[in-house]
């Protein structure tokens, strides 16, 4: 039987000797001092280097491919094609709509047709350009509304039943109240009904590490691959699956990865080539994609085009939101299905709804595929509903902060969707941002050129469910505690960069008080730790917390109660910190910890336990579609940007954002920081810099992307990146780990509306399409000099000097 | 990346001998516009030869009305000299703007003006100044050099060794930069000098670097900001790409000719 959370958010945080104090990462050093072991940087004995082969056509019918000069080139062990593995695949079980190479079809430039392993990397380069494909090429989509007007075909991929438009992932309606009673109310009653169209341009992850993979075959017939992944569980059940081997004969290893954002968190071509060409020559493989690849491979933030009604009361409170989205998914589901529902159910915090309408619909073109980015599906109609709200707030003449405040759901309480949200520090975020921000002095009264703008937001701490239905829990350690006083920790979860092998050394030092350094962490290898389902949703600290903190308190309990024998006292006065066990009100009667275990140990035998958690089921509704964005709890962010716009040529200078931000508890105050300033890093890059755009047939090659490489995507290094105020908020959430919600993708999201409300307070112009790139801002300020003389004297350079 | 035989000579005669001999040979010197072309595989020369053991090519030098740059001098180097910063700071503030710091410590004079890329800062200020080119065998007028794209006068076993530049009575440097790598979406360079008033933009056609006559003739009159903000260029010969369309490009080269002015 699953134990519900296990909480310990009634803790007072005098009580906690650990949690809350700001503290190193455990991976830090080695990281820092380049000792940190990525998948590139293993080399095994005999390995080879694999490469793969991309379609250099945006869609195209495969006639035939021809491998024999390829595997004829000395240095070559194998090349194979989609045929070699002809089953397939997708992170969601209910499209699966991928091969690891394609067999008939290729759906964007880049993808894979085949592999080859060889001696080195230039010789599988070399096999790349024997290997003879010949191609039909079929007409290229990249426009989603083309994809979808095209309902007779011909289509991207064959319709899941007939008669459907195959040009269609996924379509949501959900409506809850009644939308037009609520717009006809608030345009009978003094209120304001903002109708807006917006567009949210995709963008990447650009993790540093580029994808990289190694498959061992060994000679009993088990697999290992090693891969820079944030999921190895569902990597571990899809390469079985697709492979056709038995899940038991398959190992999983993640080493530490650099950076993955959402951009690792489902399998890749290159996971199951490495290992079918490991199959094949009984050598390991390794593949490393290139930056190119990085690019192509993507499955980043989706472009949404959007347009929304929004009509609220005279006194500012909401009263309908209508929403009519269409998404560019790019060649493959991906977490497509997901998105669509994200994209409508993530809006409906942190203000209440009386009425909401969403209705979106994910088309296939033929561009690398969309996927989930940070803050997945719901950072861009975040984006366009905060300005939508700041355009409310305008036309009611109510100031924007005030204006959210009315609207604010509060906590303990459902959404109009009915998410059930339990904690919830939004006020608090506000007035934090108001005050730090100075913005009572500076909204609507900085000069010319210079303005604030806010924006609120929340996120999930997790989806409830699992991405393929089963009844066992979401996050799941074990632990065993050695003779010496050492704690280790089997940990199925991934570390990308986040922190969470640090946070669970903190859970597990604060319950059994042993020093931090006395708790090691292995974590990443499925033959060793029980499932953790991977990084992604902000998840982890949530659930791995609630598990260990489940774990460490049933070892606790072993000690506490033999301890308790020993001194003639209760258990619950026995206290486990600072590495002793202390009597409590009594400090002189102590031990050190490590003899406290070994009673333990003589009294019940190896003294270890497991510990899990899983979702509770009781927080949506029962409606179709009810559980996708249904947490387990919810964070709350507002931010305030202050911009300095040169009207001459547009460009933006973000000066500074403050961020605030309810995490529930701070667990380690750095890294919450870390995740809040690299969040609003990322919202002010997509605001500002990122554009993925790729060449129309017009422009000679439909479907290539214009800047797949560092130096010509752009995204901001340090010295573009504005100055980052973080202010942490703690509403301690009920169910949390000590109180503990997300913060890994949450302050993201305000970023980007904050922004561009302050562009409009800056110098007037409503920015509704992404990125505020100074060519977009120059024409906006243009077409507002044609329509208002007095913005003409002050956009044009003749009268400013 | 091609194979590619790699020579490091101790002479700018010895370079030259042996670009004559490499088959496809290339000088090398910062590295910073070949080796991504190479990696890219736009570029596969034969033979690479550096310049990195010849000595004498990295002095800057006061020669009364002129300023010789050596052309192994490196952005910084040339941002950080004092004689440059004195008497024509308006190269020294463009060598600051280029790039970020590892481009500069590693980037060349004699590189950039030898590579021409359309976007790059010194051939603006090259013909703005009116520098000349000296290289093994000649002195060559920065007006003839230029040609356009990625397109020099230098022959293909030619080495620069030096850039001289006449000292302005006053000269001014404005770039917008592109985000992510920094070159000029539009650069000018306005001086007037022993070489006349000249406005030399660079970033902004596609053609490369090219001159303004209406504003020369304007900034002639009177060296004033106004004199340039109400004059336009055609957006028909301007570079199109990700960063800039042509109308805003060849809007941006009036705004930075009167920013250039405002810094003389
Ligand atoms: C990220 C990045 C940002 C940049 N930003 C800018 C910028 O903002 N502004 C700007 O102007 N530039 C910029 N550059 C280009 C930079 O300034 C280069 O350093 C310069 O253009 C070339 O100098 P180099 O010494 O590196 O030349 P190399 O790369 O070594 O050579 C370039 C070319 O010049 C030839 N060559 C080199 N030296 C000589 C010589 N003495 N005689 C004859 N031929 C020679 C080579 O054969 C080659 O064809 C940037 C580059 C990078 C990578």
């Amino acid at each position: 039987m699953i134990r519900p959370a296990a909480g310990g958010a009634a803790q007072a945080p005098e009580a906690l000797s650990v949690v809350g104090r700001r503290m190193r990462k455990v991976d830090g050093l080695a990281k820092a001092t380049g000792r940190a072991r990525y998948t590139d940087d293993i080399a095994l004995p005999g390995m080879l280097h694999g490469k793969i082969l991309r379609s250099p056509h945006p869609h195209a019918r495969i006639l035939a491919i021809d491998t024999s000069r390829a595997a004829a080139l000395e240095g070559v062990h194998a090349v194979v094609t989609g045929r070699d593995m002809p089953t397939t695949y997708g992170i969601i079980p209910w499209t699966p709509d991928e091969h690891p190479l394609c067999v008939d079809r290729v759906r964007y430039v880049g993808d894979g047709v085949a592999a080859v392993a060889a001696v080195d990397e230039d010789t599988a380069n070399a096999a790349l350009e024997l290997v003879e494909v010949a191609y039909e090429e079929l007409p290229a989509y990249l426009d989603p509304h083309d994809a979808i007007a095209a309902a007779d075909g011909p289509f991207i991929h064959e319709p899941r039943k007939p008669g459907r438009n195959g040009n269609v992932t996924k379509v949501v309606k959900l409506a809850f109240g009644d939308v037009e009673a609520g717009i006809a109310a608030a345009r009978e009653e003094g209120g304001v009904v903002v109708e807006g169209d917006y567009f949210f341009e995709g963008t990447t992850h650009t993790p540093i590490e580029p994808h990289c993979a190694i498959g061992l075959a060994d000679a009993s017939g088990k697999l290992t691959v090693w891969s820079a992944t944030q999921v190895p569980h569902y990597l571990h059940r899809e390469l079985a699956r697709v492979l056709e081997l038995d899940p038991a004969m398959v190992r999983v290893v993640q080493p530490p990865v650099g950076g993955a954002f959402g951009g690792k968190s489902e399998p890749f071509d290159l996971e199951f080539c490495v290992a079918k060409l490991s199959m094949i020559t009984g050598r390991p493989v390794k593949i490393l994609y290139t930056r190119e690849e990085v690019f192509y491979s993507h499955r980043g933030r989706h472009p949404f085009h959007m347009r929304y009604r929004t009509g609220a009361r005279a006194d500012g409170v909401l009263a309908a939101v209508d929403a009519e989205i269409v998404m560019d998914g790019g060649a493959y589901a991906s977490f497509g299905l997901v998105t669509t529902y994200y994209s409508g159910q993530l809006l409906t915090a942190p203000y209440q709804m009386p009425a909401y309408r969403f209705h979106s619909t994910r088309a296939y073109t033929n561009k690398p595929a969309c996927g989930p980015k940070r803050g997945h599906g719901s950072v861009q109609p975040r984006f366009a509903f905060e300005v939508q709200l700041d355009r409310i707030a305008e036309a009611l003449e109510i100031d924007p902060i005030e204006l959210r405040r009315r609207n604010a759901l509060g906590e303990g309480t459902r959404t109009v969707n009915d998410l059930r949200v339990t904690s919830n520090g939004f006020l608090e975020c506000l007035a934090m941002v108001e005050d730090a921000s100075a913005w009572r002095r500076k909204f609507r009264r900085l000069p010319y050129g210079r303005g604030v703008g806010v924006a609120g937001s929340t996120y999930i701490s997790g989806t409830n469910y699992p991405v393929y239905p089963n009844d066992m829990p979401q996050s799941a350690v074990q632990l065993q505690v050695d003779r010496s006083g050492r704690v280790a920790v089997f940990s199925g979860a991934s570390e990308i960069g986040q922190g969470v092998d640090s946070m669970v050394a903190y859970v597990v030092a604060e319950e059994l008080g042993v020093p931090l350094d006395h708790v090691r962490v292995f974590a990443g290898d499925t033959d060793f730790t029980p499932v953790d389902l991977g990084a992604y949703s902000s998840r982890v600290t949530f659930m791995l917390g609630n598990a260990c903190i489940d774990a460490a308190r049933r070892v606790k309990r072993q000690v506490q109660k033999v301890v308790a024998e020993a001194w003639d006292a209760k258990p619950q006065e026995v206290l486990l910190a600072g590495g002793l066990a202390v009597r409590a009100g009594d400090t002189g009667t102590q031990m050190p910890i490590r003899e406290a275990f070994n009673l333990a140990e003589a009294a019940f035998g190896a003294l270890g336990a497991t510990g899990s958690y899983d979702t509770p089921k009781d927080v949506h509704g029962s409606y179709r579609g009810a559980t996708i964005g249904a947490s387990p709890a919810y964070s709350f962010t507002a931010h305030v940007a202050e911009v300095e716009v040169d009207p001459e040529t547009g460009f933006v200078d973000v000066v500074q954002i403050w961020i605030a931000h309810d995490c529930g508890r701070a667990l380690n105050p750095v890294l919450v920081e870390g995740q809040m300033e690299g969040s609003a890093y990322m919202g002010f890059a997509e605001a500002i810099m990122e554009e993925q755009i790729f060449k129309t047939a017009d422009q000679g090659r439909a479907g290539l992307h214009n800047a797949p490489s560092l130096l010509d995507y752009r995204i901001p290094t340090s010295l573009d990146t504005p100055a980052l105020r973080s202010l942490i908020v703690e509403s301690i959430d009920p169910e949390g780990p000590y109180g503990a919600k997300e913060a890994g993708e949450g302050p993201l999201h305000p970023s980007i509306p904050a922004i561009a409300n302050a562009i409009y307070d800056a110098v007037g112009v409503r920015m509704n399409a992404l990125p505020f790139s100074p060519p977009r801002v120059w024409r906006a300020l243009q077409a507002e000099a044609a329509r208002t003389p007095a913005a003409r004297s002050a956009a044009t350079p003749a009268a400013v000097s | 990346m091609e194979d590619f035989q790699y020579h490091a000579p101790g002479s700018v005669d010895a370079a030259v001998s042996l670009l004559r001999d490499a088959e496809d040979g290339k000088v090398v010197a910062g590295g910073m516009s070949l080796l991504p072309l190479m990696k890219l595989g736009l570029a596969a020369p034969g033979g690479l030869v550096s310049l990195g053991k010849v000595s004498g090519l990295d002095g800057i030098a006061d020669r009364g009305s002129e300023i010789e740059v050596g052309a192994l001098c490196t952005h910084a180097q040339v941002a950080a000299a004092e004689i440059v910063r004195e008497r024509i700071p308006a190269l020294a503030a463009m060598a600051e703007g280029i790039g970020d710091a590892q481009v500069r410590n590693r980037g060349t004079i004699g590189g950039s003006v030898a590579h021409n890329d359309p976007a790059a800062d010194y051939p603006a200020a090259c013909l703005a100044l009116g520098a000349t080119i000296a290289t093994d065998r000649r002195e060559i007028a920065a007006d003839d050099f230029f040609l356009g794209m990625f397109f020099t006068a230098l022959e293909e076993d030619e080495v620069i060794t030096a850039v001289r530049f006449p000292v302005p009575t006053r000269a001014g440097w404005a770039k917008f930069p592109n985000p992510a790598s920094k070159y000029a979406v539009a650069g000018v360079m306005a001086a007037d000098g022993p070489a006349g008033v000249r406005v030399a933009v660079t970033g902004a056609s596609g053609d490369g670097v090219f001159r303004v006559a209406e504003m020369e003739a304007a900034l002639a009159s009177s060296f004033e900001p106004a004199s340039v903000a109400g004059v336009s260029v055609s957006a028909e010969a301007m570079l199109s790409d990700d960063a800039a369309g042509p109308e805003y490009r060849a809007h941006l080269v009036t705004v930075m000719a009167k920013r250039a002015v405002e810094e003389a």
